[in-house]
């Protein structure tokens, strides 16, 4: 009991909302594109090379929120070249995410050697991290329960705040509903007058602005540092809970605190002297169960999706030419 | 056969901007793009050793690159074979220095073991994306991470060689693959790489299975309505792909390293992918795309040492060479739409 006690405690739940937050966060910017109808694999590179320039934003201007500003921009610039391959271009979807991501990589890691001449990572440097937000009274409310909503970064806020947001934004303006349309019925959109070009890069520049935001969170969030590949495999992460809550925001939350749990229980595992090889696969055979455990409760509706999918294919194909010289 | 030209032509100006490109860049980390290229011509092609160390980089990548190939003609991505390389060669170090065995049959049972390794890892993907539709993609890399933190795990924790660091004990002498030349690490390897490429490119040229992959990568309807049992084909081929992603591994181990080390082959498996992606998944185009990739990465080690710019710039060049050779579909498309089309649906 004693042993639960130490695993599990408000400790661990105030961790596990810290490492939620970057997942959360890219998950939901790929939600966007999800719904508007791309398959994005490109987010794992989007969020490193938001970690990367975040760093260099806060070392260059000295402000962490500059910083975040030139991490978001940078991923917006990726997020940009994808829509422009992918929606103008009609590039395979799984092939430019895979380049971008390669290039993220190899960018960063070439970057990093220019600037500073090192391998590996970026400490120091004079890095300003987030601060953390003490909200006032939160001690006198909940008492030794404080740290669940005090003394976070500003992003896993903004993190959670998104979700309801996005439920609104989905259920209650006309982007969110043209983003459905356009990605489950591009036809109706198409008939509606609706450019379909237009939304998709709409929709993947917003997936940017977040993914960029996840990365920030990565490298002046409770670290401050940089290391190469520091993204490790979230953003392919998210893109597993995209898949299975097929992009809506609440069933996102659900897989992502699941996954922040996970993390957050791998690291205190590895206190408990669990081969810590061993414990950092944790995340990733949580995110394949889930993956595989889902599909195969979902099959009869993945079924039906496919079909629906083909069928947008095929009409995309025959339709979009118009469409692309009359947007709106 | 203008088709064929006109594709060919298509992939080489695409090349051609990506370099371009990759100018820019190395401008921008300020140096020398003229000095980085001829550092890197030095650096793969200088002499009979440096070009030795080409080929034997082309190695793994042309045999990943034969792996992803069979992958993408049968419509499914193997993004795992990374994975794969690392159980494939762990699975082969571990035969090595565990069994003693004739010279010879050491060697082809460690490549067996190497192979069912690979089969093995992908098998969980494979039979959920041929039975339930599971995304390939995310679920091969996802096991990437694993594959990698678990042969460390092998290594360090149960098999490492004593006193040594982060490393299996060395394999014995009769499982090494022969080196053909006596002043290089260039093994036999490479023979095995190019007659996989040939005679999956036969198999997939003259079968009748062959053929059908191809139907169901291209077409998969018409394969369906043509008697093709499209689920379970998908799980062949991507069994098939992780299957030589292993042997990959095992030759990497018994070639050049002769012990498993932690990241003993980093980013083979996507510099294979990218390659077969290249060369539109094609193997026998893979050769030359591999032979590409390989001269590229055998460049790269002078480029650390004579330049200022980090190897990883041939990394930018590799992925910017997939990016143009994507947006070409819209060049592609005014001319000749079925082409265009055509591309990265294999």
């Amino acid at each position: 009991m004693e042993i639960l006690d130490k695993l599990i405690n408000v400790a661990l739940i105030a961790a596990t909302l810290r490492t939620t937050a970057p997942i959360l966060l890219v998950a939901l910017g790929g939600s966007f594109t999800t719904k508007a109808g791309i398959f994005n694999i490109g987010l794992e590179g989007q969020m490193l090379v938001g970690a990367f320039f975040a760093v260099i934003g806060s070392i260059w201007t000295g402000s962490a929120f500059a910083g975040v500003a030139c991490g978001v921009a940078a991923a917006l610039a990726f997020a940009l070249a994808f829509a422009v391959l992918v929606v103008t271009f009609r590039a395979n979807e799984v092939v430019v995410g895979l380049a971008l991501n390669i290039l993220a990589g190899g960018m960063t890691i070439s970057l990093m050697k220019a600037i500073f001449g090192t391998r590996g990572s970026i400490v120091g440097h004079g890095i300003v991290g987030l601060p953390k937000v003490q909200i006032p009274g939160a001690q006198a409310l909940l008492g030794s329960w404080a740290p669940l909503i005090s003394g976070f970064t500003p992003i896993v806020y903004v993190a959670f705040i998104a979700v309801p947001l996005l439920v609104l934004f989905y259920n209650r303006t006309r982007l969110g509903l043209y983003i459905r349309v356009v990605g489950e019925k591009p036809e109706a959109a198409e008939a509606l007058g609706i450019s379909i070009t237009r939304v998709r890069y709409i929709a993947s520049l917003l997936c940017g602005l977040l993914a960029g935001l996840a990365g920030a969170h990565l490298s002046l969030g409770y670290i401050t540092m940089f290391t190469e590949n520091m993204s490790s495999g979230r953003g392919f992460m998210a893109v597993a809970i995209l898949i299975f809550s097929n992009g809506d925001p609440l069933k996102v939350l659900a897989g992502c605190l699941l996954f922040g749990f996970a993390d957050a229980f791998s690291l205190r595992l590895q206190t408990f002297g669990f081969p810590s090889y061993l414990v950092l696969t944790v995340p990733y055979v949580v995110a394949l169960t889930a993956l595989f455990a889902l599909s195969y409760r979902a099959r009869p509706k993945i079924i039906k999706e496919t079909l629906a999918s083909m069928q947008k294919l095929l009409s995309v194909d025959r339709n979009s030419a118009p469409v692309d010289k009359n947007p709106q | 056969m203008s088709d064929r030209l006109r594709a060919v032509s298509g992939q080489v100006i695409a090349v051609g901007v990506a370099l371009l490109l990759g100018a820019i860049i190395i401008l921008m980390v300020g140096e020398s793009p003229v000095r980085v290229l001829m550092t890197l011509l030095r650096g793969a092609f200088g002499d009979q050793e440096k070009i030795a160390g080409t080929l034997l980089q082309t190695t793994p990548i042309l045999i990943c690159g034969v792996a992803a190939c069979i992958g993408l003609r049968g419509g499914m991505f193997n993004v795992g074979i990374e994975g794969q390389l690392f159980l494939g060669g762990f699975a082969a170090a571990w035969v090595g220095f565990s069994f003693s065995l004739p010279a010879g049959i050491h060697t082809l049972a460690a490549l067996a073991l190497a192979i069912v390794a690979g089969a093995a890892w992908v098998a969980i993907p494979a039979y959920f994306r041929a039975r339930y539709n599971t995304n390939e993609v995310v679920s091969t890399i996802l096991s990437n991470y694993i594959a990698v933190l678990l042969t460390s795990y092998f290594t360090i924790f149960l098999f490492k060689r004593p006193g040594g660091w982060s490393e299996t004990p060395p394999i014995l002498a009769t499982a090494y693959l022969p080196e053909i030349f006596s002043f290089s690490r260039l093994n036999w390897g490479l023979a095995i790489g190019l007659l996989l490429a040939v005679g999956v490119a036969l198999v997939f040229r003259y079968t009748s299975w062959g053929y059908g992959v191809t139907m169901v990568g291209s077409a998969p309807k018409f394969a369906e309505y043509g008697g093709v049992n499209v689920k379970r084909q998908g799980f062949i081929v991507l069994l098939l792909s992780g299957a030589v992603g292993g042997l990959a591994g095992g030759v990497e181990t018994l070639g050049v390293h002769h012990r498993f080390m932690e990241g003993f082959a980093p980013g083979f498996g996507f510099d294979g992918l990218i390659a077969a992606l290249l060369a539109n998944g094609s193997p026998v185009a893979t050769i030359v795309t591999a032979l590409f990739f390989g001269a590229l990465r055998s460049g790269s080690l002078l480029l650390e040492v004579d330049t200022s710019a980090s190897r990883e710039i041939i990394t930018v060049i590799q992925a910017l060479i997939i990016l143009s050779v994507s947006a070409q579909v819209l060049i592609r498309r005014r001319g000749d739409s079925q082409a265009g089309e055509r591309r990265w649906k294999f």
